[in-house]
C-alpha cells in the first residue's frame, strides 16, 4: 500500500498551499515546512544571530503560514519567496522592537574590515537558483553589499546605516541603488529571469 | 511626495529601509500612484533574493515537533481568527434561535400538549435556519500597497456581508477607504472605513450575489458615488 504522505512529495507548492488553506490539511503544511524550513531558518539565524531567537521566528513565521494560508497570491512570487518574506518581515519587527545584541556586534563588524563577497558566499548551495543569487551577490563592491546586508538582515534604516558606517545618506541610498541595480543586471546579463 | 522623492526612496523601501514616517509616506504615494506599483514589485523581487543568501543552517528536529504540535492541535479545530471569531459569534443568531425555540417548547408543553404540532412546525423553522445559516469567506486580492493586506469578506445568508481587513496601508490625509459591489458594469457604493487599527471590520452596505465583484479604491473623505481611483483590492463571488 502507498504511504499517502508520499503523496504531498509529488505536490506542487501551490497546491500544498491550497490544501492548508482550504482542508487546514497539516501534512501539506509539513510538506511546506520540509521543503523550505531550511532557508527559512538559515535566513533567521542570519537576522537573529542565536539560536533560540531563530528558532522563535521560525516557529512564529510557520505559524503564520498556516493559520494565514488563505492569503497567498501566486501573482506575488512563489510559495518560497513568500514565506522567507514572512520569516524576514517579522524578523524586522523583533530587531527593531529590541535592541538586541546583533545589532550591536554589527556595529563592531561594521568598523572592521569586510570580508570579501566571495568568502562570505562560501557556502555550498543547494540549487543553481541560490548559485545564480550567490553570483550575483559576488558581482557586488564588498561596500554595496554591506549596505545591503545591514538594511536587509540586521534591520537597520538608511538613517542608521549612515551613521553607523560614517557616510553621507545620500551615499547609503546610492549604494542601495546601484547594489539592487547590479544584481538585476546580473541577471539580465545571463539572460535569466530575475527568481521569484 | 513627489516622482524625484519617490525614486530617492523606493530602494529602500523594498529593503525594508525606511523609518517609519517615510515609510508611509511612500505608501500613501504609491496608492495614489498605482501606476508606480511595478517598479516596486520588481525592485521588491531582486531585494527579496538576498533571503537566499545566507549560508546554510539545518534547523533543529525540535523546532519540527513544536510546530507540528501547534498544527496538529489546531487542524482538529475548526479554522477560527480571533478578530473573526468574535464576529461570527456576533452573527451567530442561529444559536439563539436555538434557545428560543427550546424555551418555547418547553412552555408550549407544559401548558398545552395540544399545541405540540405547532411546536414541531418551530422546530422545523429553526433547522431550515440552521440549514441556511451557512457562510463563506471570499479573500480579496491586493495590488500596490495593499499587496500585504489580508481582507476578507463574510457572507452569511440573510444577513449583511461583513469586510475584514488587516495590515492595510494607511490612507492619505483627506482620504479614505470605499468599498464597492459592482453588478454588471455598475459600481455601488458600499461602505467607507479607515483602518486605524491592525484590523478593521465593516458592514458592507449592499447584499453580494453571484457573480458581482467587490472593491476597494481610496476616495476623497466622505466617499465619492464612482470610483475615482482604480481598485487596490477586488474579489469576483
Amino acid at each position: 500500500m502507498v504511504d499517502p504522505r508520499k503523496k504531498y512529495l509529488l505536490l506542487a507548492d501551490e497546491d500544498l498551499i491550497s490544501l492548508v488553506a482550504g482542508e487546514r490539511d497539516a501534512e501539506a503544511f509539513a510538506a511546506l515546512y520540509d521543503r523550505h524550513g531550511r532557508a527559512a531558518y538559515s535566513l533567521s539565524y542570519r537576522m537573529m544571530g542565536e539560536k533560540q531567537a531563530a528558532e522563535d521566528l521560525v516557529q512564529d513565521a510557520f505559524l503564520k503560514v498556516w493559520r494565514g494560508a488563505g492569503s497567498y497570491r501566486t501573482e506575488r512570487g512563489s510559495v518560497r519567496t513568500w514565506i522567507l518574506s514572512i520569516v524576514h518581515n517579522r524578523g524586522i519587527d523583533q530587531l527593531r522592537s529590541t535592541a538586541s545584541r546583533r545589532r550591536t556586534q554589527d556595529r563592531v563588524e561594521a568598523s572592521a574590515p569586510t570580508s570579501q563577497p566571495s568568502e562570505a558566499f562560501a557556502e555550498a548551495w543547494r540549487n543553481s537558483q541560490r548559485e545564480q543569487v550567490r553570483a550575483a551577490l559576488g558581482t557586488l563592491p564588498k561596500e554595496q553589499l554591506k549596505i545591503l546586508e545591514l538594511a536587509y538582515f540586521s534591520g537597520y534604516t538608511h538613517v542608521e546605516i549612515s551613521e553607523l558606517l560614517d557616510l553621507p545618506l545620500g551615499t547609503v541610498k546610492g549604494r542601495m541603488r546601484l547594489g539592487l541595480k547590479k544584481i538585476r543586471d546580473y541577471f539580465d546579463s545571463q539572460d535569466v529571469a530575475v527568481p521569484r | 511626495m513627489d516622482h524625484a522623492r519617490f525614486d530617492e526612496l523606493k530602494d529602500a523601501y523594498v529593503l525594508g529601509a525606511l523609518p517609519e514616517r517615510e515609510r508611509r509616506e511612500l505608501e500613501e504615494y504609491l496608492a495614489a500612484h498605482p501606476e508606480r506599483q511595478a517598479e516596486i514589485e520588481e525592485l521588491s523581487s531582486v531585494a527579496s533574493l538576498l533571503a537566499l543568501s545566507p549560508p546554510e543552517q539545518p534547523p533543529p528536529p525540535e523546532l519540527r515537533r513544536n510546530i507540528m504540535s501547534v498544527v496538529a492541535s489546531e487542524a482538529q479545530r475548526p479554522p477560527t481568527r480571533t478578530w473573526l471569531s468574535g464576529i461570527t459569534e456576533l452573527l451567530s443568531v442561529k444559536n439563539l434561535a436555538l434557545g428560543a425555540a427550546a424555551v418555547l417548547v418547553i412552555g408550549l408543553f407544559v401548558w398545552n400538549l395540544l399545541l405540540q404540532e405547532q411546536v414541531q412546525d418551530l422546530q422545523g423553522e429553526v433547522a431550515s435556519l440552521q440549514d441556511s445559516q451557512e457562510s463563506r469567506m471570499v479573500a480579496l486580492a491586493g495590488t500596490g500597497a495593499a499587496q500585504q493586506a489580508q481582507v476578507e469578506v463574510m457572507i452569511v445568508e440573510d444577513h449583511k456581508p461583513v469586510l475584514m481587513a488587516e495590515d492595510m496601508p494607511r490612507v492619505p490625509e483627506n482620504k479614505t477607504y470605499q468599498i464597492w459591489v459592482i453588478e454588471g458594469d455598475v459600481p455601488q457604493p458600499s461602505g467607507l472605513f479607515e483602518p486605524d487599527a491592525d484590523t478593521v471590520a465593516v458592514v458592507v452596505k449592499k447584499p453580494l450575489d453571484k457573480g458581482d465583484v467587490i472593491a476597494i479604491t481610496i476616495e476623497p473623505d466622505g466617499g465619492s458615488k464612482q470610483p475615482t481611483t482604480d481598485p487596490m483590492l477586488t474579489a469576483k463571488l
